[in-house]
């Protein structure tokens, strides 16, 4: 639990809009239900319709702030790994979105938020300000972002290589990234379907890495991206 | 339920029975279209430039809007004006607790919610006992809630601000509920309404025309001495006014009672706007939210009229008897 303070929401006179696309957004008691709710039925939904397996709950650090990377291959993926964390870790899960498939449309990015809490990086104008406030609000506790380094879904399944942007987020710093493999989420809900299908999903939670030793430089960067790429792929075996 | 409390709650068809009421419901439209059609022509004449026109016309419609707001769950009937006024409640509630950082506290948020809500049913049910109850109750609730997380760093601020939002949004406002369940409750309300929105543009207007000394400077620069004592003698005259035409006949039609009736009211508007000022600097905020264009957020509009209700509610109430009478309590539990 966080301690008390007595300070006005980091969001506090941003309008509709504004607000939702915030890095800084921050979510109050109503928010907070719809997501007791949302990662509920999710959870629930995964495990009947889709027989979802989590292998290595165990490795899941004790507590927030950590990062959970994975392979992307569908729009399914962020919401089983929110899914598969506990619900009282809900006000701290932010699903990171493309902006522009999310964020663009006052109403999608109204449900997205809502929902899920997501936030938005802008992939044709990703700024270092950006990386920065992300990196601010992971050390400023309570905070679990699920990333997909990859950028983009996989259009045919296969593992595309990962982006140094995750290591701009985390090299230097003691926050834990956990490496995730999501197994089965491209045949339920490749990019090219409109109707997910009900086929098995199975999600393997590896052990999480520490980059503090890691040089906060492009250097730095890459050797993140490639250590974490080999260990989601380690997890693919 | 009974064909009378029926026909309280929701007896839209009964909205113009009361003369006050129509010609009140009038005159606001009237002011409304007049105030709407003056700023479009001064525009189109040439005296007010652009960005002056934007501000008026944008302040304009969210008056618009507001006035829509207040006065059609006032026409509709009890039972709407009670839900409106939990609404009301938990929107201001919601913009202090992010301006305090209390939305962070969720536990407190619940029971600051629960206590609306309760306080919400005591209304809907006539069961004014309940509704004086749940004061002491939800504030006793709210310091022992978060005993159990064992975290005592900065209880007392948190639970403080939590039962300062209970008590003057949830508890103060909703007297304006409480007021609903009164026999001639749609003039009440509007005298109130009326008496503390005047009151605003006379302390506006009076300190704008006169200037001079500002009454408390670190708190709110932009008010006066002049515009404080100004808006003081003229809403105390309306309300006064007002109220003769309103409590005709009755033990409240006395002009001490509708003088002392019409200076709480702009003393305590005055105050209630002061009150949240003082929150706001002490934050380091402007404004509070941005729910309302040109205004601010909900509780920049309604702060005037946060402590209005309570003590309206109970100086008539000594006047005239209770003022819930107008059919039997708990309507709803039976009892």
């Amino acid at each position: 639990m966080d301690e008390w303070k007595l300070q006005p929401a980091r969001d506090l006179g941003l309008t509709g809009l504004e607000r939702s696309r915030s890095l800084l957004r921050e979510s109050g008691l109503v928010a907070s239900m719809v997501r007791w709710c949302v990662w509920g039925i999710l959870g629930v939904g995964f495990r009947l319709l889709h027989k979802l397996k989590v292998e290595g709950c165990e490795n899941l650090p004790a507590s927030p702030s950590f990062v959970m990377v994975a392979n992307h291959a569908s729009h399914f993926d962020a919401l089983v790994l929110g899914a598969a964390l506990p619900l009282a870790w809900r006000d701290a899960i932010f699903p990171v979105a493309a902006g522009d498939v999310f964020f663009e449309r006052r109403g999608m990015a109204a449900i997205v938020t809502t929902l899920i809490n997501a936030l938005p990086v802008w992939r044709r104008r990703p700024g270092a300000h950006e990386i920065n406030t992300l990196r601010q609000r992971l050390a400023g506790g309570n905070c679990i972002f699920i990333l997909f380094p990859e950028g983009t879904r996989s259009r045919d399944g296969c593992m595309t290589p990962f982006k140094p942007g995750i290591g701009m987020m985390v090299a230097g710093s003691p926050v834990p990234v956990v490496p995730c493999h999501l197994c089965g989420t491209h045949d339920v809900f490749p990019p090219n379907r409109v109707l997910p299908r009900l086929l098995p999903i199975t999600l393997r939670i590896g052990a999480p890495l520490d980059f503090t030793a890691v040089a906060n430089t492009s250097a730095g960067w890459r050797q993140i991206a490639a250590d974490l790429e080999s260990a989601v792929r380690e997890l693919m075996q | 339920m009974t064909t009378e409390s029926y026909e309280h709650l929701l007896g839209w068809w009964t909205a113009f029975d009361d003369p006050f009421v129509w010609i009140t419901s009038v005159a606001a439209v009237v002011v409304l279209t007049a105030s709407g059609i003056a700023i479009q022509l001064l525009k189109r004449s040439g005296r007010i430039n652009a960005a002056l026109f934007q501000d008026m016309w944008l302040r304009w419609k969210s008056w618009l809007w507001l006035a829509l707001l207040m006065l059609i769950p006032i026409l509709l009937g009890a039972a709407w004006v009670i839900v409106a006024v939990a609404v009301l409640s938990l929107l201001c509630f919601s913009e202090y607790a992010r301006a305090t950082g209390l939305f962070r506290e969720k536990l407190l948020c619940a029971v600051v919610v629960f206590g609306v809500l309760a306080l919400t049913f005591a209304s809907a049910d006539n069961y004014s006992r309940l509704y004086f109850a749940l004061g002491p109750l939800i504030v006793g609730f709210l310091a022992i809630v978060t005993i159990p997380q064992d975290r005592p760093h900065g209880y007392i601020q948190r639970t403080a601000l939590a039962v300062m939002g209970f008590l003057l949004l949830g508890h103060g406002l909703g007297y304006l509920a409480l007021i609903a369940n009164s026999a001639h409750y749609r003039s009440l309300l509007l005298l109130i309404l009326i008496g503390v929105e005047a009151n605003d543009v006379f302390a506006y207007c009076v300190g704008k025309t006169i200037g001079g000394p500002k009454l408390i400077p670190n708190t709110s620069p932009g008010k006066t001495i002049a515009g404080s004592i100004g808006a003081l003698v003229l809403t105390t005259a309306l309300v006064a006014t007002l109220g003769h035409v309103i409590f005709h006949d009755t033990a409240m039609d006395r002009l001490e009672l509708l003088l002392v009736l019409g200076a709480g009211m702009s003393i305590l508007g005055q105050y209630g706007d002061l009150l949240l000022s003082s929150i706001k600097r002490d934050l380091g905020l402007k404004d509070l939210g941005v729910a309302i264009p040109g205004h601010g957020g909900m509780l920049d509009r309604f702060d005037s009229l946060v402590l209005v209700p309570p003590a309206a509610f109970h100086f008539l109430s000594l006047h005239l008897g209770p003022l819930n009478g107008a059919f039997a309590e708990r309507i709803l539990t039976g009892g």
